[in-house]
């Protein structure tokens, strides 16, 4: 699959002081950047996650950190971008929303760090007051938080139950140093891929009628971190039935439970040193500027 | 008492007002015949370029998100940007009737439809001294381009299919992801099975990029054409995978 387009870091935009919206109320039991294998044998931790680098006597490039307590949530659109109508009454943007707070109490409760790309109406960009906040934006705060999960909620009136969306982008075996930012998911597929799987497990257990694909969804693509797109359709024939509380609840349930689950299971992808050399040396002037050192 | 030529004089008024109205009369027949003659002519303009023939259409379904393929009868034009474009116009009136599993709204969907050669190159004037013999005509030439990474074919001949989406169409297209996806997927997947030549596809709207179709699905990148429907894309998950 070929992208075409601008590259640039994985990281563009620092987070806003108020952006990490929701602590756990007491402090998590688990260091904030666990290593990649933290039931590994302590001997050797950076060998077992980098699975992937070239042999030599050096060291490896240091393992991508993780924080196993830290969930992403970006509630899509917001402000004059109200998504799709869902009914006389309903936008999407709200629907996000509220499903994104839902999720925010149940996540707390459970010990994890929520970071929200936006908590109220109008999202606001990072240290530029009074910008709206682009896609772009929003990619850059979910990766400064190298999140156990990175969740972008959407909602529809079309079909029934969840819909379950990964990224469209071919694995790639790891994680460049130089990352392109329209295909800084590549190398998270597979762990993508197993989240997937597992919510797809919950949402059966749950009663949930629920589809899974793949899908071209900005910003998804742009994420360093096992990212999926949570759809939110209505449990019934009735377009307003995705407002109801129960059935939200039931959702951010089955949601949670499976976060709980995979923060012990999620492992970065090694950092692939020598492709990210490579990469710097066909890369354009113009690409090679926002290059990561 | 009324005298003898002015009897005459209006006698021959009273004949030449008759006269007249006859020839009205005859003659408003005659032009009432000829347009009923024209809109009677059932000569076609366009005189018919194919016979119908079987095509796939990659046919979406919003309950349960699936793409299944569906064979239907119908004539196309030879030229393949014309038949890449008739082919999409089928499969939007597909979803344009009523009942559809993926319903949208009638209507012309696309503008144009281009093909373009991969790898993508650029074109400059013919600078050498022979090119200008002919009354100083300078012909074009393709050049490689200055991208070091240009977009490249798979298979040799293989194409990039610019499509160039009406604006009134994608402004009444139902937003949602699955929605979304799956229009555009039922759109590759049918370039795919009756186009194998095209193996990127890139959308414009207006002639302009467009961030989104309707608010999620991406139209800035560029998407391979490939199997869409369900069982294909289980098929290549499992070979990935």
């Amino acid at each position: 699959m070929t992208m075409t387009g601008r590259a640039q870091v994985a990281e563009p935009a620092a987070v806003a002081p108020g952006q990490e919206t929701s602590k756990p109320a007491t402090a998590p039991k688990r260091p904030a950047t666990a290593p990649a294998k933290p039931t590994a044998a302590p001997a050797k931790p950076a060998a077992a996650a980098v699975r992937h680098a070239a042999p030599s006597s050096t060291p490896g490039p240091a393992p991508i950190p993780i924080n196993r307590t830290v969930i992403v949530l970006d509630p899509a659109h917001g402000g004059v971008d109200s998504g799709s109508q869902i009914s006389d009454t309903t936008v999407e943007k709200n629907v996000t929303l509220a499903l994104a707070f839902r999720l925010r109490s149940l996540l707390t409760a459970r010990g994890f760090s929520v970071v929200m790309t936006r908590d109220a109406d109008a999202p606001a960009v990072p240290n530029a007051a009074g910008s709206a906040m682009t896609l772009d934006d929003r990619a850059g705060i979910a990766n400064h938080a190298h999140a156990a999960a990175c969740l972008v909620l959407h909602a529809t009136p079309s079909g029934n139950g969840v819909h379950l969306y990964r990224s469209e982008l071919e694995a790639s075996e790891g994680q460049p140093t130089v990352v392109p930012w329209l295909t800084a998911q590549a190398a998270w597929i597979p762990q993508s891929r197993l989240l997937e799987k597992q919510m797809t497990t919950a949402f059966s257990r749950s009663g949930l009628a629920l589809v899974t694909s793949s899908a071209s969804v900005r910003p998804i693509d742009s994420l360093t971190c096992p990212a999926l797109v949570v759809e939110l359709a209505p449990s019934g024939d009735d377009a307003d039935s995705i407002n109801d509380t129960d059935y939200q609840q039931k959702v951010a349930l089955a949601i949670a439970g499976t976060l709980l689950v995979w923060q012990n299971q999620v492992q970065p992808p090694a950092r692939l040193a020598a492709a990210a050399k490579e990469t710097v040396g066909q890369a354009t002037p113009s690409d090679a500027a926002g290059a990561q050192p | 008492m009324i005298q003898r030529h002015q009897r005459i004089v209006f006698w021959c008024l009273v004949v030449c007002i008759i006269g007249m109205g006859v020839l009205l009369a005859v003659e408003r027949q005659r032009g009432r015949e000829r347009i009923a003659a024209l809109a009677e002519d059932e000569t076609p303009l366009d005189a018919p370029t194919a016979m119908a023939e079987t095509v796939t259409l990659d046919l979406a379904n919003d309950a349960d998100g699936s793409i299944a393929p569906a064979s239907r009868q119908i004539a196309l034009p030879e030229e393949p940007n014309a038949r890449a474009r008739a082919l999409i116009d089928h499969l939007i009136a597909e979803y344009a009737l009523p009942g559809s599993a993926h319903a949208l709204v009638p209507g012309a969907a696309v503008a144009e439809v281009f093909l373009v050669p991969l790898p993508l190159v650029g074109y400059t004037t013919d600078a050498t001294s022979s090119a200008t013999k002919d009354g100083g005509f300078r012909p074009t030439l393709p050049v490689a381009q200055s991208d070091p990474d240009p977009v490249q074919p798979k298979q040799p001949g293989g194409e990039l299919a610019v499509i160039d989406l009406h604006s009134t169409f994608v402004n009444q297209h139902p937003s949602g992801v699955e929605v979304e996806s799956l229009t555009l997927r039922s759109i590759l997947g049918t370039l795919h099975a009756n186009l194998p030549q095209i193996e990127q596809v890139r959308f414009l709207v207006d002639g302009q990029a467009r961030e989104t179709l309707a608010g999620h699905a991406d139209l800035l990148r560029t998407y391979p054409a490939a199997d869409t429907t369900s069982s294909g894309s289980a098929a290549s998950e499992g070979q990935s995978n």
